[in-house]
């Protein structure tokens, strides 16, 4: 019995010794050791990256952009700088966890090297300081970026402050089959007669995409992006939101569903407007339509459109890891990847579709020319047109509110 | 003769899945009310060998950890669930096998993510495993809780009073009246291990890459045909071990 | 000991959940707080997604309890030889992800099955076709999870009755002056059902975690509990991290005591049961 006791008293002190060791990592903070990196020149960046492996985590559900990672940046990286590239299906959530178990466990080398992140990622990587920074002025490439562009330089209101460097550049995009629809809505009222005509044909998703209509909404209804640019304002927020909350309970009732559910993802969502469920999908990249025709999915009819009040454009970054092993290497991808000959190839609608983030005027002629020849999409709008429909994105405090407000007022949790 | 054509629609019903994902795996475009794609091609399958490379390592390294496992944790399950099941305290063991499975297995390895970042096991192979294990090895257990009774004590304790050791007990009796349970446990064991995704992402932080890990994405994205596929994918080894597993246990089976 | 190998990471995680939901840990982490509890605990919508998801746990385990009895009882030996002895072995091969998306793909109202209703005439386009999923009930994800299970549960049973002799009981039975039905219903389903018992606990914890397929064919309004953590732990907003903890704990706690009270009920009965029937017990 005694000895019984003793061994679980044993075994309590173990448990929450370990306990305590796993918890305790925080306090030691490593200092910076990165700064010789970002004082080397490039060509030593170069010489230091060759050999060397870089983990790169990206989200990898389509196969276009697979094949464009698989089949030509990794032999490129590895035949022209000796890199090896790895790459690791993973997107914004799972980084986010996957740095702060390291950090919070003190890791002194990271797991990761580089990151594919925007928006609300890097937001929260800067929260708590996961990210490398500031690098990306010692990219040669870098200098054909338009980092005055805000909707390039700046990453949901942030500024990326050389936290991560520009990769592509998408604006979202609704889609709609124009045989069911030859006339799609162009605004908020026209959006509220036309499900009141066809209930059940419309809905949008209770993730990145759907928010992203939340916040164009909520743009709308402020009076325009200027009202709501800049820093998150409670008061603004406060006064705007419930207008939204009310057009979407007028809008409820005829939605997919009778808005009693929204699809958790773009994906479902996809599926049912390719099996003739819904009539509209939408999409944050948009010449995702001409993807998804080439594929099968969507039908020929498909197009994709944007609304008179607009539609919000960003971009998609690369992040490198505070505790990167291979920094030199990460960069030196990063600046493969803004190559104007890695850019170009990525915007080929064959390819991926996904837009530049190289300013055109920067560009040397030839290189521009190539662009210019680039074949155009069949089933979105050109690119210039829907520029000139633009609007910036928020602040990322407002689509964290959304989110939660949009469970609050209409699913009702 | 009804019973032998319900047989077959039974065996066609369970098969009902496969046909449609394979049917979807080799189509393109599926608008309604067509029943089959509208097109047949094996483009798909060309496009996602082509975009994803290494597969065929990655079928390897998953076959690997999921056999590795499911071996030995078997046979350890088997074992330790009998001394559970005659111990006084059965029942306090059993509830703390429990234990993995009430907690979300997503939640689960983010709890235990942070031990393993600490004991420098993630992005490994060996962290990998061992993190299956937690989750397996209870199954195992459970598995077999129900499997111990006075009937299989008794001849376990005839088996001794016979003069025969422990371990012939084990060989020559426990383990072939099990033998159908052993079987069936692990290739549940397998399946855990082989389908295992985020354990498995989160503690190899993407670098131990399963063939689970590598096409996961596929099945959560929008295109129906990649998704099919993966699914097809992902299945086909576990049905081709088990009808070889199946055949071989047949065969000794039918030779006793 | 051996168990506590396997045990030990867990409680550890357990352990490492609390200090989290009790804010004693975690980059952002304030300092001790008992908020995130009651925020939780004090919101009906927690409760409500208890409540679904003991639901949807319940009914897919019953139903594919009683369905897999039935075929046990009634073929007793075509699972065990025979090719339908590998075929039952196939819907296990299926991950639960796949087998969401296989639901979803055929019940949906743009689905195979409302294809097929359409073709044979009985429906004249995709709106008349019923919500099975996404729906108020959980249909979708019930149908899913019982598709997975009902195998399962056939496989375990076919293999329990002949490791357990339960054919000599039913000849006994039968012998005693009992119908086949009478046989199967009072003799072959109870005693497959005792001592499978702590598999079906184990089964119905398993399908009330589920994640993917309530992800895929649930409805936000009704949501079952790993999809409400996961949106805590991984949706936009690194303060409710504390609150996703504060979940699991709560559901870990409310399951596993129930475990151990049907655990323990079954255990009771057991030793009456064996005390009856002679058959000597020194557990």
């Amino acid at each position: 019995m005694i000895r019984e006791q003793k061994r679980r008293s044993a075994l309590w002190f173990f448990l929450s010794s370990i306990l305590l060791w796993s918890c305790g990592g925080q306090q030691e903070r490593r200092p910076e050791e990165a700064a010789d990196v970002l004082s080397m020149p490039w060509e030593a960046i170069e010489q230091q990256a060759r050999g060397s492996t870089v983990n790169l985590m990206m989200w990898q559900g389509d196969p276009l952009i697979n094949a464009y990672m698989e089949q030509y940046v990794k032999p490129a990286v590895k035949e022209r700088f000796g890199i090896n590239l790895r790459i690791a299906g993973g997107q914004g959530s799972i980084i986010v966890q996957a740095l702060l178990a390291e950090l919070q466990a003190g890791r002194p080398n990271s797991e990761l090297d580089l990151m594919w992140i925007n928006g609300e990622t890097f937001y929260q990587l800067r929260q708590i300081g996961a990210l490398f920074g500031p690098w990306t002025d010692k990219l040669p490439n870098a200098r054909y970026i338009d980092f005055e562009n805000p909707f390039i330089g700046q990453d949901f209101q942030q500024p990326a402050d050389g936290f991560e460097c520009p990769w592509g550049n998408v604006q979202m995009a609704i889609i709609y089959d124009s045989l069911k629809a030859p006339a799609p809505p162009q605004d908020r009222a026209e959006l509220l007669a036309f499900v009141r005509r066809h209930p059940g044909c419309f809905t949008f998703d209770n993730h990145f995409t759907g928010l992203t209509f939340l916040k164009i909404l909520l743009m709308d209804i402020a009076g325009g992006p200027q009202v709501l640019a800049g820093p998150f304002d409670e008061e603004k927020y406060r006064r705007y939101a419930p207008l939204l909350w009310d057009y979407i309970r007028e809008l409820k009732p005829y939605l997919w569903k009778q808005g009693n559910a929204f699809p958790e993802a773009v994906a479902p969502m996809h599926q049912m407007f390719a099996n003739g469920e819904l009539w509209f999908t939408m999409s944050n990249n948009d010449s995702e339509v001409d993807n998804k025709v080439l594929q099968g999915l969507f039908p020929e009819s498909a197009r994709a459109y944007v609304w008179e009040v607009g539609t919000i454009q960003n971009s998609h970054y690369m992040g490198i890891a505070r505790n990167a092993a291979n920094k030199a290497a990460a960069m030196v991808v990063a600046n493969f990847l803004i190559s104007p000959e890695a850019q170009h190839r990525k915007q080929d609608p064959a390819v991926w579709g996904d837009g530049t983030v190289l300013s055109m005027e920067k560009l040397p002629p030839e290189w521009q020319e190539k662009f210019r020849k680039l074949p155009g999409r069949r089933h979105a709008p050109p690119r210039e047109q829907m520029q000139a429909r633009a609007l910036p994105e928020l602040a990322p405090e407002y689509m964290i509110r959304l989110a939660a407000d949009f469970r609050k007022e209409i699913l009702g949790q | 003769m009804a019973k032998r054509l319900l047989k077959y629609a039974f065996i066609a019903l369970l098969l009902v899945p496969f046909g449609f994902l394979l049917m979807l795996s080799l189509g393109r475009g599926w608008a309604y009310p067509e029943v089959f794609p509208r097109q047949w091609t094996l483009e798909n399958w060309h496009f996602v060998w082509g975009a994803q490379a290494g597969l065929g390592r990655s079928t390897l390294l998953s076959l690997a950890i999921s056999l590795g496992i499911a071996a030995p944790v078997t046979l350890a399950g088997f074992w330790v669930s009998k001394h559970i099941a005659y111990s006084r305290r059965r029942r306090f063991w059993l509830v703390l096998a429990y234990l993995p499975y009430v907690l979300a297995p997503a939640v689960l390895a983010a709890c235990l993510q942070a031990f393993f970042f600490r004991a420098e096991l993630s992005g490994k192979v060996w962290g990998v495993v061992l993190a299956q294990l937690f989750i397996t090895f209870p199954y195992g257990v459970i598995f077999f809780s129900g499997f111990w009774n006075e009937q299989m004590r008794a001849m376990e304790q005839l088996a001794a009073t016979l003069g025969g050791r422990p371990r012939q007990a084990y060989a020559r009796v426990l383990i072939p009246v099990g033998r159908g349970a052993l079987m069936t446990c692990f290739f549940q064991i397998f399946l855990i291990s082989w389908f295992e995704y985020g354990l498995t992402m989160l503690i190899g932080v993407g670098k131990v890459q399963t063939l689970t890990l590598k096409v996961f994405q596929y099945v959560g994205e929008a295109n129906i045909f990649f998704a099919a596929l993966t699914g097809c994918l992902l299945v086909l080894p576990p049905l081709v071990l088990l009808w070889l597993n199946k055949r071989y246990v047949f065969a000794r089976a039918g030779a006793r | 000991m051996f168990i506590a190998l396997a045990v030990l990471p867990l409680l550890l995680g357990l352990g490492y959940a609390m200090a989290y939901s009790l804010g004693l840990v975690g980059l952002l982490s304030e300092g001790f707080t008992l908020a995130h509890w009651e925020e939780v605990l004090g919101s009906a919508f927690f409760w409500r997604t208890m409540a679904f998801s003991a639901w949807v746990s319940v009914v897919t385990t019953v139903l594919a309890v009683g369905v897999a009895l039935g075929f046990v009882a009634a073929w007793p030996r075509v699972f065990l030889r025979g090719s339908l002895s590998l075929f039952i072995y196939f819907p296990l091969a299926i991950p639960a992800i796949v087998m969401a998306f296989i639901v979803f793909q055929m019940l949906s109202a743009g689905g195979l099955v409302s294809r097929l209703a359409y073709q044979l005439g009985l429906i004249s386009g995709l709106e008349q076709f019923p919500g099975l999923v996404n729906d108020y009930w959980g249909i979708g994800i019930i149908a899913a999870h019982f598709l997975m299970a009902a195998p399962f549960f056939i496989i375990f049973f076919a293999n329990l009755y002949e490791n357990e002799q339960v054919e000599e009981f039913v000849q006994l039975a039968r012998t005693l002056g009992a119908g086949a039905r009478q046989a199967a219903l009072r003799v072959a389903a109870p005693l497959l059902l005792r001592r499978a018992f702590p598999t079906i606990v184990l089964y119905g914890l398993f399908v009330m975690g589920a994640y993917e397929a309530p992800l895929l064919l649930g409805r936000q309004s009704n949501q079952m509990v790993s999809v409400l953590a996961i949106q805590k732990l991984q949706r936009f907003n690194l303060g409710d991290i504390p609150q996703a903890y504060v979940a699991c704990i709560a559901y870990s706690a409310i399951v596993l005591s129930l475990a151990v009270w049907l655990l323990g009920r079954n255990g009771e009965e057991r030793l009456k049961y064996q005390g009856s029937g002679g058959r000597g017990k020194k557990v």
